[in-house]
């Protein structure tokens, strides 16, 4: 079974790219990401702690790397070193920010290499992670180019949500245990819901019907989540949704590793996409003077 | 909204109200018509009727009892009475699970009904207490599975025009056994991933493991 799902979603995949529309999807889910938008607040981390059930690992854990934040706030500075003379405590221009969660590959690097196909490609367009199948070879944590899967090296549901902070746990998610490896779903319990009461009342999904917690609780309103499917299917009169509307204005096209950069304008990209993993997350380049 | 027009209510209600208008001079008549219908429904218990459009899954269990603060019986209420099975279980063609009634609808009909048999007495207790029973979980699926009773209800019994509402007990037979030959509900299928499985194959159910795992 595991090797033909492998092999059905890759051809799927290819299919979809090479027709130039995902025919078989329901669902495209993406993403786009304002990073002139992002203040590095760190509310999209904690929204994700609360609706996901993600442990909290301590400090001493969290500085060997086990911490289990599925979306992380990353800073880069400009000035790596602040010199001898130092005339100020700071850098001058500061971090620039970048929220990091799952990204969602069409071509995901972490999906080929689990030998128990726990991980696999839902007709959302979704890289899925099935945790009861997950055995923990930890081959995905590996082989993806982001950094983006987490280990459950202990059993933190003891310890993380001592009494009686266990009332407060998703029950629309799993609370996973030692030995599974985890990831960003993009709030999948969200989608779910969704999808069965636009089902129970004979309907599509709406656009902006679903929110990940991450976007929904955005104070700047950075990150931006839809479904992506309009963009590749214009005929069929499915209206453009949000998502669509900004990777279309910025002229970001998935199934391409190089996105057109001609004007400054054209902020958007995605990470690491020379290495054809094909997101479905967008960044907007951060602009500023100097 | 739409669900709940393809839904003949009345039916529930009617159902339910059949005790409270007894009258004292009314009791035999209504006893000699309880027993007809105990009568046709002992006959009638041997023809299974099928569920059209539908392939039930195969697969059979057995539990352990579960004892209940009150033993109910289903098989009064479900099958001598007839009351439709979401005429108490009243969510489940509404959310993810099908729903214990609440204390007050027990006592909607047993108020009136029954007052003098010991297990109507016990719930009037519970009930002046301002107390429910602590009633025990008898079919349960593991935290890691998403089951929705509501999408269930709709693909067998409201998109289905060929199955009468009133044999809805036919479509929860498919997971909860034959509830109208019980008292207290038991678990008689296995409700395994290779039990749902099977039968997410004959009726065409979806086999993307996010759609059931979380």
């Amino acid at each position: 079974m595991s090797l033909s799902n492998l092999i059905d979603d890759w051809s799927r995949y290819r299919k979809g790219r090479e027709e130039g529309g995902f025919h078989d999807y329901e669902h495209m889910w993406g993403m786009s990401i304002d990073l002139n938008k992002c203040i590095g607040c760190n509310a999209c981390s904690v929204a994700c702690y609360a609706e996901n059930n993600l442990a909290v690992v301590g400090k001493e854990k969290f500085e060997k790397g086990q911490g289990m934040h599925w979306l992380r706030i990353e800073r880069y500075w400009d000035e790596p070193d602040l010199g001898e003379e130092r005339t100020s405590e700071f850098q001058q221009h500061g971090a620039s920010f970048l929220p990091m969660m799952c990204q969602q590959c069409n071509a995901a690097t972490c999906e080929p290499v689990c030998p128990v196909a726990a991980t696999y490609h839902t007709p959302d367009g979704l890289n899925a992670q099935v945790y009861n199948r997950c055995i923990g070879s930890r081959y995905c944590s590996n082989n993806c180019p982001y950094r983006l899967r987490y280990f459950n090296f202990w059993s933190y549901y003891e310890n993380s949500w001592p009494a009686p902070l266990q009332m407060q746990l998703n029950p629309d998610i799993s609370v996973r245990d030692k030995g599974v490896m985890e990831k960003c779903t993009f709030c999948v319990q969200r989608i779910r819901t969704v999808k069965d009461s636009a089902s129970m009342e004979n309907r599509k999904v709406r656009d902006g019907e679903v929110q990940t917690a991450c976007s929904q609780t955005c104070p700047t309103g950075a990150i931006e989540f839809g479904d992506m499917l309009g963009m590749y299917d214009p005929e069929t009169g499915v209206a453009e949704t949000k998502v669509t509307k900004m990777w279309r204005k910025y002229q970001v096209e998935l199934g391409k590793t190089k996105q057109n950069k001609q004007t400054p304008e054209l902020r958007g990209y995605r990470v690491f996409e020379f290495l054809n993993t094909d997101p479905c997350v967008m960044y907007l380049d951060r602009v500023r003077e100097v | 909204m739409s669900v709940l027009q393809h839904l003949p209510l009345g039916r529930f209600i009617k159902a339910a109200g059949r005790g409270s208008r007894q009258t004292k001079h009314t009791v035999q008549v209504s006893f000699i018509v309880m027993l007809l219908m105990a009568a046709m429904a002992i006959f009638s218990a041997n023809v299974n009727a099928e569920v059209p459009n539908a392939v039930p899954p195969e697969g059979e269990y057995s539990g352990i009892h579960v004892e209940q603060p009150i033993e109910f019986p289903h098989d009064i209420h479900a099958d001598v009475n007839e009351i439709n099975c979401m005429y108490c279980h009243t969510y489940a063609r509404r959310s993810k699970v099908a729903g214990i009634p609440p204390t007050s609808k027990c006592m909607g009909c047993h108020s009136i009904i029954a007052t003098d048999k010991p297990r109507i007495q016990k719930l009037t207790e519970y009930w002046e207490n301002k107390e429910s029973p602590k009633w025990k979980k008898v079919h349960d699926v593991p935290d890691f599975v998403h089951f929705t009773h509501e999408k269930h209800i709709k693909r067998f019994v409201i998109d289905n025009e060929d199955l009468q509402v009133e044999n809805v007990s036919e479509v929860c037979a498919f997971c909860h056994g034959d509830v109208k030959k019980m008292t207290v509900a038991e678990k008689v299928k296995p409700l395994t991933m290779g039990f749902c499985q099977r039968c997410h194959q004959a009726n065409d159910g979806p086999s993307d493991c996010w759609h059931c795992h979380k």
